[in-house]
This record gives C-alpha cells, structure tokens and sequence, in this order.
C-alpha cells in the first residue's frame, strides 16, 4: 500500500532539494494501491484470510489507509511513520516495510504480500521487488490473475511480461507460499459465482462498518516499535540520493509548423485536404 | 595498540576502495533471440568504459552477463556488439527468467572474483562487487535490478536515459556530515521524471560520514528501452567467453513457469496509417475530451496513442475509458513505442523530449494545442493553435464534407484483461 502524491494539475511541489514536497502535496491512495487493495479482497472472499494493510508515510497517510480498509475490508491497518523514515530511497524503504509485514497479525508469517504494480510517486517500481527480497519472499511481478491452492500451499499466477519493441509475454507460473504479488493494473477480480458474491457483498458491508471506525483498527509504528535501526532507515539508510532536478533540454528543431489558428476554418480545410491526400497515396 | 588499529582502518579502506571493479551489463534473451534493447545498452556501456579508461589510465572491462538455456553462441554476438567478456550461464533451469533464481545466480557471478580469472586475473585478490551494473528496464529488468541491488546492499536508480562518469564534490548532510568530500569515478544516473520535462540525477554513494559508514557499490541503474544507440556489430572484435556453473537452491527449483505465450501487443500502431494521441490538454473535461478523440480515430480509421503522464492514470474517469485507453501499450515515445504512421496527430500534447523522439519520424504531423510554445511546434508540419474542444469538432465536420466515402468504422477493442 502506498500513499501517492495526487498528480493531477498544479499539486505536485518540490523541496529545493529536488524532492517532493510530500505537505505541500495532496495524497490519496494511489490507482495502483487501490488495485492491490480490490486483489486482496478477492483473495478474502474467495478463500479467507486476515488482511492487513500497511503504508509507510506521514500521520496524514491514514486517510489512504481507511480508503483501502473501504475496498479491502482490513483486519489491521499498519502505518509506519517516524521522521527518521523520511526521503529515504527505494531500498530504505524496503528495510522499513519488510520489518513491518513480519510484525503483521502478531506476528504470523503472511501468505502473500500484495503491492500496486509501482507507485506514481517516484515511479520506480523498486520498493515492492526488494521488499520481497529482504523478506525472502517469492516476488511475482505483473500479475494479471491468480488462483491459490490451499491444500499444497501453491500459487499460480498468469504474468504479463511486456518487452517494448519486441513481444509480449503471457506467463503462468507456480510458486510455493509465501509470495509477494505486484498486481498489474489490468488485474479484474471477478465474483463469478453466486456464493462468491453473497460473500462479497457481506464483507464490502463490513468494510464500510470498519473503514468508519477506521481508526480501532489502526497501528502506528515509529523506528523504535518496528525495532529498526536509525542508521538503516531513511535518508542514512538509502545508497542513492538525489543530487539535481534540471529542465530537459528542448529537443532540435526538425520542421517548421504551418501555423494556423483554431478559428481559422479554411486553414482547416487545407489541412483536411492534405489529409486525405495523402491517405489515399 | 591504539596506531596498529588506525593503520588497520586506513588499510581495509584502501583495499575496499580498489575492490569493486569493471561495469556488469545484465544481457535479457527469449527464445535465444537477445532483446535489441540489450544491446543498445551493451552500446552505451562500451561508449562509458572506453571514455572511463582513457579518462583514468585504467583498464576495466564491459562484462555482459548472460543467462538461460541453449545461448552458449549468442556469446559471441555480444562480443561483437562491445563487450570486451561474456560471463555465460546455460541450464535448462535458467530457460525461463525466474526471478528468484536468477538474482541469486547473478549475485553468484558478480560477487565472485573467480569469475574474473581469465578476464582480470590481476583484480581476482581484490575483487569483491562489479563497479558498475546496467539492467534493461522492461517488465523483466526492471525487477530483477530491484532484486539483486537488495541482495548486493547497494542502490539502483531506475529508468534512466542518460549517464555520465565524473569526479564530484559532494556536500551531504547524511553522506559527508556536511562536510564537502571528492568523489571518484561517480555514476550520473539521468532519470527523467512522469512528465518529461525534468531530469533527476541520482547518484549512489558511500557514506563517508563516519557516524553512518559505509560502501555502496555497484552504482547500478536500469536503462529505459530505446534510450542510446547499440554498437555497430563487428565480428572482428574479440573477447572473452567463460561459463559459468550455477548453484541452485532446491527449494527455489519448485517454482515453475507452466505455460508461456508469446502475444502480439492488441494495440497495432503498424497496422494504421493515421495515429492520434492525446496528452493532458484533455484536462478540463477528460471523458467527454476523449470521446472527442475517439469520434476523430474511428473517423479516419486511426489507432489511439496516449502521451506518458496519461498512463500514470492522472485523471478520474469511467471504467471504460479507463480500461481501454488508459494502459501502458498505448504510450508514444521512447517509455513506450516508436511509431512512424503517414500522420500523427497529436491532441493535448506539449511534446516532452521523450514523446518527441517517440512519434517525430512520422510522415506528417499535426499538433493541435493552445499554447503557441509548446515544444511539440518545433517538429510538427501544421500546428492548429486552439483548445482541442474547439477545434476537433471543426475537423470532424470538414471531414465529413470533404470525404463521402469515410465512413465510421468500429475502432477494435482489444485489451489483455480477457485472457
């Protein structure tokens, strides 16, 4: 789960550092997060299960965390906050998640971890895959559908792999729990059995009881109660930092425009001429 | 006692300082076809290493890692393509790009010094982590960088497009305690951030602030697809090839790829002769601003580009247009695909570098935008200055009277979420 700056026009402010200024910046739960947060519900209603949704960010962040408990109907909601987390790089981050999955549901080892396929925010599409790693999970990236066999402890994934400029891949794949799942975004859960929907319909009317009194479910976790060392954590714990923000030069000029005005209707009808003109070649 | 113990410091540092060496080039391959986006990256990493060497009298090499099944022969392609060794892993559990056990493998390589005997002997006593490491970033590349950089404790800047090798001062409140240290050999990892009008430098750096001490190499990044030009092949050049034989861990063999399926991408920007895309100059009414779009498309049988921000879904819309339009396939430019259609029409778009270079080899091309100073003028033939609600719909009407014989054709929806 992660809380993403809103992206939409004019809301995005950076420090002179070149970071975002995340207090200046709106936040909502990311399209990505949501999408994780709807895997996760189906995985609820379709096989059971305790769920617990964590986000590292700002106190304001709970607000994310309560959208999400709406689509997911958590048993838990984890927030990791403390100043010192603050700026840190995708393998801080990673160090701080990971330690707050295994102090989930008491402790308990999670079956499966689910993450939005990246975050807008940054966009690197790192922290999921090393969080993963640390933890020693399988990690499942681009998971377009899956299904879990309780019995044998398996999962089997459905992968789109896409390769820009070459192919494209669809990949099944099994893997023994516990895994961590980046959902892509064109994962669509769907409730295809009248059991599964009377379920769903249940626990989404639960999540609406839960997510008003979001805060009952809540846990916030600062350095000292994820029993994290300052030194491994934040902008001390991050190998990159972030050393200019510059304007991308503009590109060279290769043509000169024709430049017509939107009222100008025979400009227009010029264009359309040369349009059609050079289809039909 | 107290100057035995100094010296130790002061000696452990110098050797760590000479222990990471050469840059590590991380080769993708499917069907043992090598991914060409591999071997631009191949390209730029000889263009690094031979300035590097020059620069600083040195030697250090460009190692191409590759792993899979049956690929033993590409090596000698990618010695063609620039790299002066290929460090090969051919296994039948190596066919498919399992991430697990592919990070460990390549972790394997590239933190052992006797994988370095016969193409650095002189490092093999040092030797302890590469220099530097390039990944490809694509649906594979991208997590596995992500994976091997947690396994190797270092950091990894992603989607980058631009690297240069230099001796920096740096001043950092965490990596100097504020003081301003020089330095050495520093990657310059050019990111360009969701819009495409900025670039983000990131650097990874050890800490030399003693209250937080510690190294961090490789400096690793993964390159975005189409961003430099590989080598020109020459089957002159030569290199060295070794093998090398993995361990796997037995649990890591129960995970398994099934079923693999190559697809074609359901959006075919070759098989239309017109392309329109629309950027955030949809903004004021997004819905109703690509319904516009799509009225134009199925008009001129066109095929629907999107700009890069577009895909980062920046906009509330309905399920819909969401699902069909809204997906990374449809993304023009150098994130996403290289189009050359007859015309490229593009609606709402003020032209970051990467779009640019992504659609500017088309026939002709239309910009349709409020603002005179878009970056998007300088490579377009007609520029129709105005809101894209003002003028699609004059298009739509001179189109109608110009052409009887255009007719509305059903766009074809494809999308991946039925599989």
């Amino acid at each position: 789960m992660k809380l993403e700056p809103d992206f939409s026009e004019g809301s995005v402010s950076y420090n002179p550092d070149g970071t975002l200024n995340r207090a200046e910046t709106k936040s909502k739960l990311g399209a990505h997060s949501a999408i994780a947060s709807l895997a996760a519900f189906y995985t609820k209603v379709k096989y059971g299960g305790y769920i617990s949704v964590s986000s590292m960010g700002p106190p304001m962040a709970e607000i994310a965390l309560q959208e999400a408990q709406l689509i997911c109907d958590a048993d838990e909601l984890h927030l990791y906050s403390d100043r010192l987390f603050a700026s840190a790089d995708t393998l801080a981050t990673a160090e701080v998640l990971q330690q707050g999955i295994k102090k989930m549901n008491t402790g308990k080892e999670m079956d499966i971890v689910f993450s939005g396929h990246r975050a807008s925010d940054g966009e690197t599409g790192q922290t999921g895959p090393q969080t993963a790693w640390k933890l020693g999970f399988t990690f499942l990236g681009n998971v377009i559908d899956f299904s879990v066999d309780l019995n044998n402890r398996f999962i089997r994934a459905k992968r789109l792999v896409a390769l820009p400029g070459f192919y494209d891949i669809v990949e099944e794949i099994q893997a023994p729990l516990p895994v961590f799942i980046a959902i892509d975004p064109l994962y669509k859960p769907t409730f295809d059995t009248i059991s599964l929907r009377l379920t769903s319909s249940r626990y989404l009317k639960e999540a609406k009881e839960r997510a008003e009194n979001y805060k009952t479910y809540l846990k916030v976790l600062d350095h000292k109660k994820l029993e994290l060392d300052p030194r491994f954590v934040g902008l001390p714990g991050s190998p990159t930092i972030v050393h200019k923000v510059e304007k991308i030069p503009k590109a060279r000029t290769t043509r000169t425009a024709e430049l017509i005005e939107g009222y100008d209707r025979e400009g227009i009808k010029n264009t359309i001429t040369k349009i059609l003109q050079l289809v039909q070649k | 006692m107290i100057m035995i113990t100094m010296n130790k410091i002061e000696n452990n540092h110098r050797i760590n300082n000479e222990s990471y060496r050469h840059l590590f080039v991380i080769i993708e391959s499917i069907n043992n076809e090598i991914i060409p986006a591999s071997l631009e990256m191949l390209g730029e990493a000889r263009r690094q290493m031979d300035h590097f060497n020059l620069k600083y009298k040195s030697n250090e090499k460009v190692i191409a890692i590759h792993l899979g099944q049956g690929i033993k022969d590409l090596s000698k392609d990618l010695i063609s393509y620039g790299a002066d060794a290929v460090i090969y892993a051919d296994d039948p559990q190596l066919k498919y790009p399992i991430n697990k056990i592919y990070t460990k493998i390549i972790s394997q390589i590239v933190t052992n010094p006797h994988s370095l005997k016969e193409i650095s002997p002189e490092y093999v006593s040092i030797f302890k982590k590469p220099r530097y490491m390039f990944f490809l970033a694509d649906s594979i590349g991208r997590h596995l960088s992500s994976t091997v950089l947690a396994e190797l404790d270092s950091g990894l800047a992603s989607d980058i497009n631009k690297l240069v090798i230099s001796d920096l001062d740096i001043k950092h409140q965490h990596k100097t305690k504020g003081e301003t240290i020089p330095y050495q050999k520093v990657l310059e990892m050019y990111r360009p951030d969701f819009s495409g009008f900025l670039w983000t430098t990131i650097l990874c750096l050890d800490n030399k602030n003693p209250d937080i001490a510690k190294e961090f190499h490789p400096q690793a990044c993964s390159i975005i697809p189409g961003a430099f030009q590989p080598c020109v092949k020459d089957t002159k050049r030569t290199g060295i090839i070794c093998q090398f034989s993995p361990q796997f861990d037995e649990q890591d063999l129960k995970i398994k790829v099934v079923k693999q399926e190559l697809v074609k991408n359901p959006v075919q920007f070759e098989n239309y002769k017109i392309i329109v895309s629309f950027g955030r100059g949809i903004k004021e009414d997004p819905e109703a601003n690509i319904k516009l779009v799509e009225k134009l498309a199925k008009i001129l049988d066109a095929e629907i580009g999107i700009s890069l921000p577009i895909s980062k879904k920046i906009f509330h819309l309905s399920e819909k247009y969401d699902t069909i339009y809204i997906t990374p396939n449809r993304v023009v430019g150098t994130s996403g695909r290289k189009v050359t259609p007859v015309i490229y029409i593009a609606v709402g778009i003020s032209g970051a570098i990467q779009h640019l270079d992504g659609m500017k080899d088309s026939d002709f091309i239309i910009a349709i935008n409020p603002d005179e100073n878009s970056p998007i003028k300088d490579v377009c033939d007609v520029f129709i200055k105005g809101r894209m609600e003002d003028v699609i719909p004059v298009i739509i009407d001179e189109l109608s009277k110009q052409s009887g014989q255009l007719k509305e054709k059903e766009i074809q929806v494809n999308t991946y979420g039925k599989l």
